[in-house]
């Protein structure tokens, strides 16, 4: 076993783990319940956790995300039991359903979540300091791969545990979604029926537990993919030698793991019917699976303020000699905007989710009109985070393409400045918008025009941005490798996204279109192209930076080619259904619509993306050791991370740099973005 | 020069081509409302500057792949342009001034769709898990489809008794959601006499695909017909305990789950329901006599039906007469 | 701003006297008449001064260091992530408020007004006795910033037993529940999570009294307790808004 290949023996014990996980699940629910029960909620739980600990048992041995996993799993015990313990003094129900009552599972959860992040060593220097010791600034991680699995303080690191993380998390939400997809090919239900049986849910309820999960596990992937690109990035952009506080940021990726499990948990003990956005009274009615879906959501908004936190301070404090300004890159700028709305808007979703919960732990009637509450009030709330995280979501990617233009344009990125600017304005107005998710929601009538003029305003500073890409790229001298290739794919599908804004924005439009198809095309369209595309696109430019190595370029434009004319198919299709009468979130149609044909070509084009992005997971982890090497300037950039040797020095910058000149000044002959000091001038 | 000469007409071509394309697509159901016209007329004006905008970005973007593509073998960097600050004003105030139009607009359509008619007849629309009852409080018809007259505003005045839902026929285009503990209203003139489907579009549980229920516009005698032998049949049957079951499970949704014709709906059929042999979810069985359906009625909870074992009935609270007409009323189901 | 020791203690006292007319002002302004504006007027002057004058947010802009390697420096950077945490931490406290407002309206539930005033009291004094502490540190008195922060804590504690130990059972038993109705889970929930605030500053303080007892700050170099006693400040700036919204604004609901 030991001389094994990692990856195979921990393969072999994710089977392993996977099924004695179940069989004692399924062993403990039988022991309450008194029946044995082959899809109990319990088994699956435990199969899961089994099966992802054994794994990272044979890959990595009793290490970091290992002691995490195993720390969470007791902790969650240790918290359950403790408040049943509470309830049996208090002469109340001990066990439940899902083995512990609900209660018992919200405070087993947070004390496991806790636990993860002390086993992991994420709280080890914190306690240290509060008790009066002192840590070395710098841990020296190991050398070779294990180290991606533990506790470092590296951002480039950190950048990496985050995006293997967010492709992980990717992965289950695009899972998901092919299972429901698969059952919407055809209209009337195929086999998610009310028969169908999993987790204490019929094929409905779990269809609506899939479509829910696929909701916030593609929302939570776009966080942990954001911040592992803007960890990765950013000290190499602005020339520092990490972020502003480095346990903070590794703890804010630590944090996200228990998070992810949370809300996988949600798949078994019970599901829920909400959607992603979990409405009250809904959500106070739901399975248990909502706490889990709840809580999971609020310790993930951790990672995204805690992470925002340092990348304002990071961009503010540390960056090198001369880069005022408007001669940072442009995605700094990206990042400065979209970490001012993660820190504080994200706040909203955690105390909304938090009301509802408590609403369902201790009756407290924040939402239920027999006690006087508000239903509309959660709304509010809700989406008061919810509009200015989509800006979120696409910010990042928004300079991504900003950032890369140039480079393969030759040419400066057209209205600098303006760019710039535009991100602020999209965060800022991105701020006075949330209330156009509620136009039919029976909240004050007089609220409805204001929103609509404020959303309508987005399309301005969203404009210069496109009209500046445009520019840029006009009388430039343009290649298309496959970096650019998802930069101008990116371009085109947020255009999608961005055209179909203004009939949604509306309100008297928007009274047709809301809770449609037509909203789901339009989201999505903004979400690939504001992140998807060029998330892949910086993946594929920056991958020679990290590794030392090229990905096959044949297999990225073949990924490409697939997955750009299959997503807009689809796009067009839900929109096109959307606007005939097709509603949202519902696991059947009527036949008599005529919407068979095009839910067809929807899940056929599904089918494409996903198969589209095994292909890209091929070339990402393949070209890791057997990628072309690629240890230069690969793309010529004048950035200061491609003026330093490939891959990245564990230090980043030996000398210190200084910005001369401005960042885009291609075609400028004799022009100079950044100069490295003599070592007696710089940081050593 | 030449190069904006040639995008320009493509521009305008590709505009063309685009907004044709989307007439042609239909993508709009028809319109059943008067309300409907100035939805429709926006879209419309949304289609036409969709494609304008869309062309306006795609012709220069691809042009500039062909045209300023770099050739096999060629270095060499492109023009160094900055930026070109009356361009940016321009580009930045133009789109202003047309989203402050849209958002004018806007305003001005909804206005329109909003018109009050004092005359407007109510109707009172119950939502619940998973079922849309109407009750007519003019006449106190109660009924599980919505009869409306043409060419009449109608209000309906909307609450729910569960979580939130939402009232929505494609053809009138307006949605608007349906709170517990309020009233929301609804304001809506029918212009087509047809069948609609009326599809719940708020996510409401399990069920929400299957929360629907038949519209009906007729002409106004019709209208009048249906009502004067609904209200007929509404009097008669409060004579008999059977016809007073069916009001009673008419007006409370029943008829939503517990379909009366043997198909699987939410609930068991009560289609030979009466003294049949019922499977339970626990593998026993009961005859459904007197005392079974009470207690499904009063503690939904206590006893599944093999099959139905998710599904979580609401709670209702009859009056022991109210359930005895019940009864009455499922006896007849044979 | 001051330079030495009793100057600086004695601007601390002069804030402190403002804080305490103001909030005796906004009692009786309360109490006298319907003046919502002037209530919170009178908060936003009263968190204006704590901010400014016990928290000294204008150090945010004050570094000239430029040496990016320095303890100074580093400190400047420290100083922003901690007013960016709580800004963060502000829009829960904003969140709360709005709910309230949405919630309750222009009404409020019917509390011990003097049990209220008393906390407040109790609160604010924390806050003069935790700029007593920083000020003995800034200027090397290890003495006197033990002894205001062991007050500090006291204090604190103080307020968690009069919130928790007396305010809860009273509200309970005056029929304003946490399952109850809004108005009650709204209350419940607004001191509750500024209590486990408050704990959490006392743990907070815990920290630095025992490292401060022995002997790991000096006046160059105490981090630890600037970050402690701003985040006390700013718990007690939340608070200057929660006691009027739920104790001074709007009328009693009845029944």
């Amino acid at each position: 076993m030991k001389t094994m290949n990692p990856v195979w023996r921990g393969l072999a014990l994710l089977l392993a783990g996977g099924i004695s996980g179940y069989f004692i699940g399924l062993g403990l629910d039988t022991l309450v319940s008194k029946q044995v029960n082959f899809t109990a909620p319990l088994a699956g739980l435990f199969s899961l956790l089994g099966a992802v600990t054994a794994f990272f048992f044979g890959l990595v041995g009793y290490h970091g995300v290992t002691r995490g996993l195993v720390f969470q799993t007791i902790g969650t015990l240790i918290g359950g039991f403790f408040v049943t313990g509470i309830r049996a003094l208090m002469g109340l129900e001990t066990f439940g359903n899902f083995f512990f009552t609900e209660p018992a599972w919200v405070f087993g959860a947070l004390v496991g979540t806790l636990s993860f992040l002390a086993g992991v060593g994420a709280l080890t220097d914190w306690f240290k300091w509060a008790l009066g010791e002192s840590t070395p600034e710098h841990h020296e991680d190991e050398p070779g791969w294990k180290k991606y699995f533990q506790l470092s303080l590296d951002h480039k690191v950190i950048g990496v545990q985050y995006t293997v993380t967010s492709i992980a998390v990717l992965g289950f939400g695009g899972i998901f979604a092919l299972i429901f997809r698969t059952e919407l090919a055809a209209s009337q239900l195929q086999f998610l029926t009310t028969t169908f049986q999993a987790f204490d849910q019929n094929g409905l309820q779990f269809y609506n537990t899939l479509m829910s999960l696929h909701g916030m596990l593609m929302i939570v992937s776009i966080l942990l993919g954001i911040a592992g690109v803007m960890n990765y990035l950013i000290p190499l952009l602005i020339g520092a030698q990490d972020m502003a506080f480095p346990r903070l940021n590794a703890f804010s990726f630590w944090i996200a793991v228990p998070a992810a499990v949370l809300l996988l948990s949600a798949l078994f003990l019970g599901g829920f019917d909400t959607g992603w956005t979990g409405y009250p009274p809904l959500s106070t009615r739901s399975p248990l699976g909502v706490q889990m879906f709840f809580l999971g959501v609020f310790v993930a908004g951790w990672s995204s303020i805690l992470g925002a936190l340092n990348l304002i301070a990071s961009v503010v404090r540390m960056r090198a000699r001369g880069m005022t300004a408007f001669r940072m890159p442009i995605f700094a700028w990206a990042a400065i905007a979209t970490s001012i709305i993660a820190l504080t808007a994200t706040q909203l979703i955690g105390l909304s989710f938090q009301l509802v919960m408590f609403q369902r732990l201790l009756g407290m009637g924040f939402f239920d009109p027999a006690k006087g509450g508000n239903p509309v009030l959660f709304q509010h709330l809700f989406w008061f985070y919810s509009h200015p995280a989509v800006y979120v979501f696409v910010l990042p990617g928004l300079g991504v393409i900003s950032e890369l233009l140039p480079v393969f344009v030759r040419k400066p990125l057209f209205g600098y400045r303006w760019i710039a600017m535009s991100s602020l304005g999209i965060a800022l107005v991105g701020f006075l918008v949330w209330a156009h998710h509620m136009f039919t929601s029976g909240m004050n009538e007089y609220l409805r025009v204001p929103f609509m003029y404020s959303t309508l305003l987005v399309a301005v500073p969203t404009g210069v941005k496109f009209f500046s890409w445009v520019a840029t790229l006009w009388q430039g001298k343009i290649s298309t490798p496959t970096p650019m290739l998802f930069v101008l794919g990116g371009i085109i599908v947020f255009l999608m996204g961005g055209l179909s804004g203004p009939p949604n924005a509306t309100v008297s439009t928007d009274l047709h279109l809301h809770d449609t198809y037509f909203i789901v095309g339009h989201f999505h369209d903004t979400m690939f192209g504001g992140y998807i595309f060029p998330f892949f696109a910086a993946l594929y430019y920056w991958f020679p930076k990290a590794t030392g190595r090229r990905m096959s370029e044949k297999l990225g434009k073949l990924h490409f080619w697939l997955m750009t004319p299959s997503f807009l198919v689809l796009t067009f299709a839900m929109m096109r259904v959307g606007l005939l009468g097709m509603r949202r979130r519902i696991a059947d149609y009527d036949p008599a619509l005529g919407f068979d044909l095009s839910h067809l070509i929807m899940t056929v084009a599904a089918y494409l993306i996903f198969t589209s992005v095994v292909i890209f997971l091929y070339n990402f982890f393949h070209s890791m050791k057997y990628g072309e090497k690629a240890e230069g300037n690969v793309w010529e950039s004048r950035s200061p991370e491609w003026q330093v040797p490939s891959p990245m020095p564990v230090h980043n910058y030996q000398h210190a740099f200084q910005v001369v000149g401005e960042p885009y000044d291609y075609g400028l002959p004799g022009s100079k973005y950044v100069e490295f000091m003599k070592s007696q001038e710089g940081k050593g | 020069m030449r190069h904006f000469v040639v995008v320009a007409i493509l521009v305008i071509a590709l505009s063309t081509l685009t907004y044709s394309g989307l007439m042609a697509a239909n993508l709009l159901p028809a319109q059943a409302s008067e309300q409907a016209l100035p939805v429709d007329w926006l879209f419309n004006l949304q289609f036409i500057t969709i494609s304008f905008l869309f062309s306006l970005i795609v012709v220069p973007l691809l042009y500039s792949l062909i045209v300023f593509r770099r050739k096999k073998g060629e270095s060499g960097d492109g023009v160094h342009i900055e930026g070109n600050t009356p361009l940016e004003i321009t580009w930045t105030a133009i789109p202003l001034v047309i989203v402050m139009g849209f958002a004018y607009l806007g305003a001005y359509s909804l206005g329109e769709t909003r018109r009050i008619d004092p005359q407007a007849m109510v109707v009172n629309v119950t939502a619940q898990q998973f079922a849309w009852t109407f009750e007519y409080p003019e006449t106190g018809v109660v009924s599980d489809v919505l009869y409306l007259p043409k060419d009449k505003q109608v209000l309906l005045k909307m609450t729910s008794r569960d979580v939130i839902h939402s009232f929505w026929v494609p053809e009138f285009r307006i949605k608007q959601d349906i709170l517990p503990g309020r009233t929301t209203e609804y304001r809506i003139t029918p212009t087509l006499e047809g069948d609609y489907r009326l599809r719940c579009a708020e996510l409401c549980g399990s069920n929400h695909a299957y929360m629907l229920a038949n519209v009906k516009v007729v002409s106004r005698a019709d209208f009048d017909a249906w009502m004067a032998a609904r209200a007929e049949e509404a009097r008669a049957a409060a004579d008999t305990p059977e016809g007073r079951g069916k009001t009673l499970v008419t007006q409370n949704g029943c008829l939503g789950c517990h379909s009366l014709d043997g198909s699987r709906g939410t609930g068991p059929t009560w289609l030979g329901l009466y003294g049949s042999s019922v499977p339970l979810s626990d593998g026993s069985t009961v005859t459904a006599d007197d005392a079974f359906i009470k207690e499904s009625i009063l503690q939904p909870q206590a006893k599944y039906v093999a099959g139905y074992e998710t599904i979580q009935m609401p709670v209702y609270t009859f009056t022991d007469e109210q359930i005895a007409d019940i009864i009455a009323f499922i006896e007849t189901l044979k | 701003m001051a330079h030495n020791k009793q100057s600086a203690l004695q601007q601390g006292l002069i804030i402190f006297i403002f804080l305490a007319v103001l909030t005796a002002l906004e009692f009786f302004i309360a109490i006298a008449m319907d003046a919502i504006a002037l209530l919170i007027l009178v908060a936003l002057v009263k968190a204006g001064l704590v901010v400014y004058y016990y928290m000294h947010i204008y150090r945010l802009s004050s570094d000239d260091e430029e040496n990016p390697e320095s303890y100074r420096y580093k400190t400047g950077t420290n100083r922003l992530g901690l007013w960016l945490f709580l800004l963060s931490d502000a829009f829960v406290f904003g969140g709360l408020a709005v709910a309230r407002f949405n919630l309750l309206g222009l009404t409020r539930p019917h509390l011990s007004q003097e049990l209220g005033l008393l906390v407040t009291a109790v609160l604010l004094i924390s806050s003069f006795f935790m700029n007593r502490a920083e000020v003995s540190m800034e200027h090397g008195d290890r003495k006197g910033f033990l002894v205001s922060t062991g007050i500090t804590l006291a204090l604190g504690l103080a307020f968690l037993a009069g919130v928790v130990g007396v305010e809860w059972p009273g509200a309970i038993r005056e029929g304003v529940t946490p399952a109850g109705s809004a108005a009650g889970a709204i209350f419940f929930m607004m001191t509750g999570m500024h209590a486990f605030h408050v704990l959490t500053g006392v743990i907070f303080l815990l920290v630095i009294l025992r490292n401060g007892a022995r002997g790991l700050y000096s006046a160059e170099k105490h981090w630890g307790v600037e970050a402690a006693t701003v985040y006390w400040h700013f718990v007690d700036v939340v608070w200057i808004f929660f006691y009027p919204a739920l104790y001074l604004i709007g009328a009693v609901i009845v029944g």
